[in-house]
């Protein structure tokens, strides 16, 4: 297009600039400088709005799903594990709600209203009043999203998500891994030995990564057990190799 | 006078010194850390703080909620990466200036606004102490089983209407924090709640195991399968001390700001979010140059960061007054004084004053000392912001496990703590909030504990409303509750 036609040009409407893309400044540098600059990566800006933004991510379906799935087996063992077998409500229950409700009168003895409250399946109950039916609505919106990202051709598959959980559940079972070994090498050796699998394992293994898992492992231990005195379980068959002295003030400090 | 000589003295005791200490510049230093969060460290510290003195531990934690986000702001100006949640606001002005060159002045001022926000709360309160002290003594008689049961309530129905696009997700983890709460056996009955005969489920699921998984051993995992950052490096130069004489220049920002973070502070659930968006809000409505928002404002910097810090001190009201927690931080305080076997509620204005003006007393000192230990090592502190993401999980992980094993000695803790760690980690990758099943957790023990004691003054459903005061409050619950309808409705009109 040649330079600059002001007749066309009025009529038109621009998307992202004010200014005439046929005049000389649109295409000047200073104009791009301003127009396409920002502050911050776009990536990374925080708009106040964001504070309070929720968009409901790849595996909310299923993850809702299985908290439906708990609400509704907290539902199923209401009856025979919150103490509803033993209740005790008064006869004629209806008429004791609407009386208690100031809608009838009703004439002698009336059971208090605390010794249903005392019962041990009113919290169970009042509990799953709120947990089901947000659980099922928790699970409806989640559908009506699965369905939004669908229709915008946003990814949907869970495969991605899933392997993320996979891959926490590989450091969930280190953590277990460490827990039940601790009992059997000790506190100090299983810590130490913990900090450097796991140091290794996140592929940090040069010697100065070696060197500051080290020490860090030592100063947790140092401060929970030296200094704050938790008992954990000690190294007893590596200290049995130690000289008397040293060994039991390796049984008391570490 | 009596109580806030006795207050202040009992700041003075060593163990109590050295808590603040450490609490302040630990928090600063986590705070600065981009990953662990205050809730995290308080998470890993609260099973430490059952061998401490409850004051030593309450000063403890306090520090490190008080100064962590103080440290939050120096990775959200110097990086554009929010320390803590709370400090996402602050990268909007803050990292602005520093693209600008401007690190030093949007660092200085945070500080001063920090500190003004965190001292104007802290004053306020105190000022209240002693303007109502004598009243507040007999708010103990005015409160009964019935009227903290509904403050509990009105706790619960706050923190899901304050979830203003996720109401219903909030209540549903509520419920879900509240469902774990009743695990175990009724202590008055001798009755099993969903237990199945699984030995360990009879004494419940403790609070800080249920706690340490949820916020800490969730974040580790999150920390090591994500990759490490690579923050640009950053450049300060020159002094932190100027931000004090612009904070005089705008001191109407400063002043409206802080009155938001301590109003919102007080109503439980509300929080530090929310505190923000109102002052952020008002100030740009009110600014003479409001296009400068979002590009290194100092009036926006200075309404974030005094609206974030004048919150602890305010949120330690209704804890103390109520004995109800109103986010996740103050709810983790609670445990202590489950421990230490203090009730927190209108009773503690007459038999422990002297406790309260210790307390803010030490919030007021922990200020001081993190704003005079910033003047003079923010270039070291800044350091930590590089520390590698998955490194910090594996540590977050280690301390989680002494944490959880130090309660009881249980290796079924610590299995417990995974399973609800992993559980909080989808949540987090799911974006979904923790801080409802925390509270419902806390409020739900509250609850649970409240209906079983105030049942025996309860002869008709009425006498749970009748008093003054839990009159007023079941008021409030159903007006927040037609509210929330409303809103529901509005939105949905606004959808179609």
């Amino acid at each position: 297009m040649s330079a600059a036609d002001p007749s066309t040009a009025e009529n038109e409407l621009f998307l992202f600039a004010e200014q005439d893309p046929n005049s000389a400044e649109y295409w000047s540098d200073e104009h791009f400088g301003s127009a396409f600059k920002s502050e911050c990566p776009p990536d990374k800006k925080v708009k106040v709005e964001n504070l309070f933004s929720f968009k409901r991510q790849r595996g909310d379906l299923l993850f809702s799903g299985l908290l439906l799935v708990l609400a509704m087996f907290f539902l199923a063992f209401f009856w025979t594990e919150t103490g509803w077998e033993k209740r005790k409500l008064p006869d004629e229950f209806g008429t004791y709600l609407l009386h208690q409700l100031g809608m009838i009168d009703v004439e002698g003895r009336v059971t208090r209203f605390g010794r249903i409250l005392k019962q041990s399946w009113i919290a169970p109950m009042l509990c799953l009043l709120v947990f089901v039916p947000a659980a099922a609505w928790n699970m409806r919106n989640s559908v009506v999203a699965h369905h939004w990202r669908k229709r915008f051709h946003l990814p949907t598959k869970l495969n991605y998500e899933l392997e993320q959980w996979a891959r926490a559940l590989e450091f969930v079972a280190y953590f277990i891994a460490y827990t039940l070994i601790v009992p059997i090498l000790g506190y100090l050796v299983s810590t130490v030995l913990f900090g450097q699998f796991l140091t290794w394992r996140l592929g940090y293994r040069t010697k100065k990564w070696i060197g500051i898992s080290l020490l860090s492992s030592t100063a947790i231990v140092l401060v929970f057990r030296t200094l704050l005195q938790i008992k954990t379980p000690v190294s007893i068959w590596l200290y049995d190799q130690l000289p008397v002295a040293i060994k039991s003030f390796m049984l008391s400090y570490f | 006078m009596e109580a806030l000589i006795i207050g202040i003295s009992n700041l003075l005791e060593i163990n109590v010194l050295i808590a603040i200490l450490i609490g302040s510049v630990g928090g600063l230093i986590i705070g600065a850390v981009p990953g662990i969060g205050p809730a995290i460290a308080i998470a890993i510290l609260l099973p430490a703080t059952v061998f401490l003195d409850d004051l030593v531990s309450l000063v403890l934690l306090l520090g490190v909620y008080g100064s962590s986000m103080y440290g939050g702001a120096i990775p959200a100006i110097l990086i554009n990466t929010p320390g803590t949640p709370v400090n996402a606001l602050t990268t909007y002005d803050g990292y602005a200036m520093t693209r600008r060159g401007e690190a030093a002045r949007g660092l200085s001022l945070a500080y001063s606004a920090s500190f003004f926000g965190g001292c104007f709360s802290i004053l306020a309160a105190l000022t209240a102490l002693f303007a109502f002290g004598p009243y507040l003594k007999d708010l103990g008689a005015l409160f009964g089983q019935r009227d903290i049961l509904m403050a509990a309530v009105l706790g619960g129905v706050l923190l899901i209407a304050a979830h203003r696009q996720t109401m219903g997700l909030a209540a549903l983890l509520f419920a879900f924090g509240f469902m774990i709460a009743l695990v175990g056996r009724q202590s008055t009955r001798q009755i099993d709640r969903y237990t199945f005969d699984i030995e360990y489920l009879f004494s419940g699921f403790n609070l800080i195991v249920v706690i340490v998984g949820i916020f800490a051993i969730s974040q580790s995992l999150i920390l090591m399968i994500g990759k490490d950052s690579d923050p640009p490096e950053a450049r300060l130069k020159g002094g932190v001390l100027r931000g004090f004489v612009e904070l005089g220049r705008n001191r109407l920002t400063a002043l409206f700001s802080a009155c938001y973070g301590t109003i919102m502070g007080i109503i439980p659930g509300v929080g530090e979010f929310v505190a923000q968006f109102f002052s952020y809000s008002t100030a740009r409505a009110l600014s003479k140059e409001p296009a400068k928002f979002g590009h290194g404002s100092p009036e926006g910097l200075i309404a974030s960061e005094t609206a974030n810090n004048a919150v602890p001190a305010a949120a330690m009201i209704p804890l103390l007054a109520l004995g109800v927690p109103g986010e996740a931080l103050t709810a983790m305080m609670m445990v202590v004084f489950f421990d230490a076997g203090i009730k927190p509620g209108p009773d503690i204005f007459e038999n422990n004053p002297d406790f309260l003006f210790s307390l803010f007393f030490a919030l007021l000192v922990i200020n001081v000392l993190v704003l005079a230990t910033l003047l003079f090592s923010t270039r070291h502190i800044a350091k930590m912001i590089y520390i590698p993401n998955c490194f910090l999980g594996t540590l977050i992980m280690m301390l989680s496990f002494v944490g959880v094993f130090s309660i009881r000695n249980s290796l079924a803790d610590c299995l417990f703590a995974a399973l609800f760690g992993y559980i909080g980690f989808i949540m987090r990758r799911l974006d979904w909030p923790l801080v409802p099943v925390v509270l419902g957790l806390v409020l739900g023990s509250i609850i649970l504990e409240r209906l079983t004691a105030g049942a025996g003054q309860i002869r008709e459903l009425s006498d749970l409303f009748n008093r003054p005061v839990s009159g007023t409050l079941a008021v409030a619950i159903v007006c927040i509750l037609a509210f929330i309808v409303w809103t529901s409705f509005r939105q949905k009109k606004l959808e179609y």
